[in-house]
């Protein structure tokens, strides 16, 4: 089995160029949001309080960041240590999804600088709370799990630019004691890891079930945060496998198809209790009939379905697993798919009373867009300093 | 690891059930803790309402907020807000009942709900439900992260968009500013045509089941707040052929929406039992699937 390595490849490229472009254009729009106040930036409105930076930069962040605790899951928890090579990658990716969402969360909360007072002051009650326990020490879990390629990169080598330099041994003797420990505990940060995830995942879920007057019936289910869970675990491998494709092409790797392919024969699997469990909670409720109602709902309800049920049906066929493009597709169906799903059940499905409306503004993409822009900069960033990919020969 | 197939099953069924049994508690919803005395709050009588909008003077007195320009040009003209803001935290339209035409005016604030949504919502629990039966919100807790206005079923929460600073502004029965000193609210005690009647919950029930059956002519039957979303300490009558739907207040259901919620997330997070249980669940597939890599003699994984 070969070993991760660092690409150390060439960092400064167009394509990082544009990355930053995009964090700039963020960083004009988020001093306006910063020091004028939301609504010189968004599009927010009395009835529509929160917005795209809710249901995409959190709500779709922290599903699409699912690989990390699917991946622990199938690997470490189930041993299907064939699929090893793709558990680095989906842990880094995962870290740096949540570490956005948390920055997104900056974003978005009016009194940011009181984003600490979720640790002194509980509300056991809200549901908020749990979400933001939960994302806390899930990225504190991550950050964790992902010390091991730190260790494996430096330790004994540390060497800090500059005045930084006199820390190098500080720093090295913390990565020796990391080193140690780390072999002996990380299975408990494994299995926290799936369990906090299993909790915000759900909970998010959960979240909107506060207002069972705006949401529609085709969302408004106790179950969501089971449904929520479930689709969470769905997109995870197809985050993976969407990841692992772009790498390939973006840093001219071997093709991992054999890899890739085998593992995306979970994805129906998981898509398809999913959907078993959805139009199930549909039916036993008597709300199908509401998907038949010609009308924003009732497309936005078939929009979701037709992209988890296309693939779902698709990646039974092992022609489509193995063949690159088609699975690149059809995992960029599944994430699509959990995508509507989040924006029906925080914006799509809300009827949020008469007299306001909601589309994001300008201001509101930019900033999502250099969310988005940041993750594939650091991820390029970790790639290529640290060991994350495989060796290929 | 000690752990043998025949003991994995046997943990794995016992935890399984376990998370089973308290995934299943969501079905009943638990009752509401609910204080004993509901404490005061408002009896809005649109039938008498005439619609001179002194409440809403009083109120912008005694909240000290600024009047608000409606026109485009943010000309501050005499004329009325359209909507709740932050800086109107009740107000007085028109409403016209569309099936029979008739129309009255209606009184808008916080309805100062007995189980508020908002309250349950807040994750850092910046609203307190008062013993005097105000909601209030508190500026030294709150985040800013909007929750609450998605979980009103009023939609009453404001939210100052364009400050860099921003406060969550709402109605708050002039607890602070009057109530916990002895006064009634300043809306009530404005009100010119008794529209608006400051006093304890159950006297207010009363009154309005009295005026009801002394003229069952010029009232609808139905005491909107009663029960709607739990039971709220703002209570309404309306005409026979005005509708509650038409002023704005929809004809919600008897439950507060927080019991849902609640119920799931106390139903997960059940003593414990259910994380801690899923924790060991899966500690236990860990070893076992450990432990048969290793007889395999498997060197996948080093």
């Amino acid at each position: 089995m070969s070993k991760a390595v660092a690409l150390r490849g060439k960092f400064w490229t167009p394509n990082v160029a544009l990355l930053v472009f995009f964090m700039a254009g963020a960083a004009v729009f988020s001093y306006f949001r910063f020091f004028h106040g939301f609504g010189s930036v968004t599009n927010l409105n009395p009835n529509y309080p929160m917005g795209m930076w809710i249901a995409f930069d959190v709500a779709c962040g922290v599903a699409l960041a699912a690989g990390g605790f699917t991946t622990c899951l199938i690997v470490e928890i189930f041993g299907k240590h064939k699929y090893h090579a793709l558990l680095r990658p989906a842990i880094l990716t995962a870290f740096i999804g949540y570490m956005l969402v948390g920055m997104a969360v900056m974003f978005d909360l009016g009194r940011w600088y009181y984003i600490w007072h979720a640790l002194i002051y509980w509300n056991g009650n809200s549901v908020l709370f749990e979400v933001a326990w939960c994302v806390m020490l899930y990225l504190s879990v991550l950050a964790v799990e992902n010390v091991p390629a730190v260790v494996e990169e430096y330790k004994d080598k540390v060497s800090l630019p500059g005045l930084l330099g006199r820390f190098n041994g500080l720093v090295n003797a913390f990565l020796q004691v990391a080193d140690k420990v780390m072999g002996k505990v990380a299975v408990f940060f494994v299995l926290g890891g799936v369990v906090l995830s299993f909790g915000h995942q759900s909970s998010l879920g959960t979240m909107m079930l506060i207002a069972p007057y705006k949401l529609h019936e085709l969302w408004f289910t106790p179950w969501s945060p089971l449904l929520f869970l479930m689709s969470a675990i769905a997109v995870g491998p197809s985050m993976v496998v969407f990841e692992a494709s772009l790498a390939t092409y973006f840093f001219n790797r071997k093709s991992e198809i054999h890899l890739i392919g085998d593992f995306a024969k979970f994805i129906p699997w998981f898509l398809g209790a999913f959907l078993l469990a959805r139009f199930g909670d549909l039916a036993w409720r008597g709300a199908l009939a509401a998907a038949f109602v010609p009308g924003t709902y009732a497309y936005a309800f078939w929009v979701e379905m037709a992209l988890f049920i296309i693939p779902c049906a698709a990646l039974m066929n092992k022609g489509v697993r193995f063949h690159g493009v088609k699975l690149f597709l059809a995992a960029c169906s599944v994430i699509l798919g959990v995508v509507v799903y989040r924006f029906n059940v925080f914006l799509i499905g809300m009827d949020m009373g008469p007299g306001w409306n909601y589309f994001p503004s300008v201001g509101e993409f930019a900033v999502t867009f250099g969310f988005v822009a940041f993750g594939v900069f650091l991820y390029k960033l970790a790639v290529n300093y640290l060991p994350i990919l495989e060796q290929q020969h | 690891m000690g752990i043998n197939r025949r003991n994995f099953f046997k943990v794995a069924a016992v935890t399984g059930a376990g998370a089973c049994a308290a995934l299943s508690t969501p079905a009943q919803a638990s009752g509401p803790a609910l204080p004993a005395d509901p404490g005061y709050g408002m009896l809005n009588d649109s039938t008498r309402c005439i619609g001179c909008k002194a409440c809403q003077t009083a109120c912008k007195k005694v909240n000290e907020l600024p009047s608000e320009g409606t026109l485009e040009d943010g000309g501050a003209l005499y004329d009325s807000p359209r909507a709740l803001s932050d800086s109107t935290y009740t107000l007085i339209k028109m409403h016209r009942d569309e099936q029979s035409g008739e129309a009255t005016f209606v009184k808008q604030q916080c309805m100062h709900c007995l189980d508020p949504a908002c309250k349950s919502a807040c994750l850092v629990g910046a609203f307190v439900k008062e013993k005097e039966g105000a909601v209030t919100w508190d500026g030294g807790k709150c985040m800013g992260c909007r929750y609450c206005m998605v979980a009103c079923p009023y939609n009453v929460p404001q939210f100052e968009w364009h400050k860099a600073i921003p406060d969550i502004s709402k109605c708050t029965l002039c607890h602070d500013t009057r109530l916990t000193k002895g006064k009634p609210t300043a809306c009530a005690e404005v009100c010119p045509a008794d529209a608006i009647t400051f006093g304890h919950r159950d006297e207010l029930l009363r009154m309005a089941r009295a005026r009801i059956a002394a003229h069952p002519e010029k009232y609808d039957p139905h005491v909107y707040g009663e029960n709607e979303v739990g039971g709220t300490n703002v209570l309404y009558l309306t005409k026979p052929k005005v509708g509650f739907a038409s002023l704005g207040l929809p004809a919600f259901g008897y439950i507060a929406p927080p019991r849902l919620t609640e119920s799931i997330q106390h139903g997960v997070f059940k003593y414990f039992i259910p994380p801690v249980a899923i924790y060991a669940a899966l500690g236990g597939i860990l070893a076992f699937n450990q432990r048969r890599n290793k007889l395999k003699g498997g060197t996948e994984h080093e």
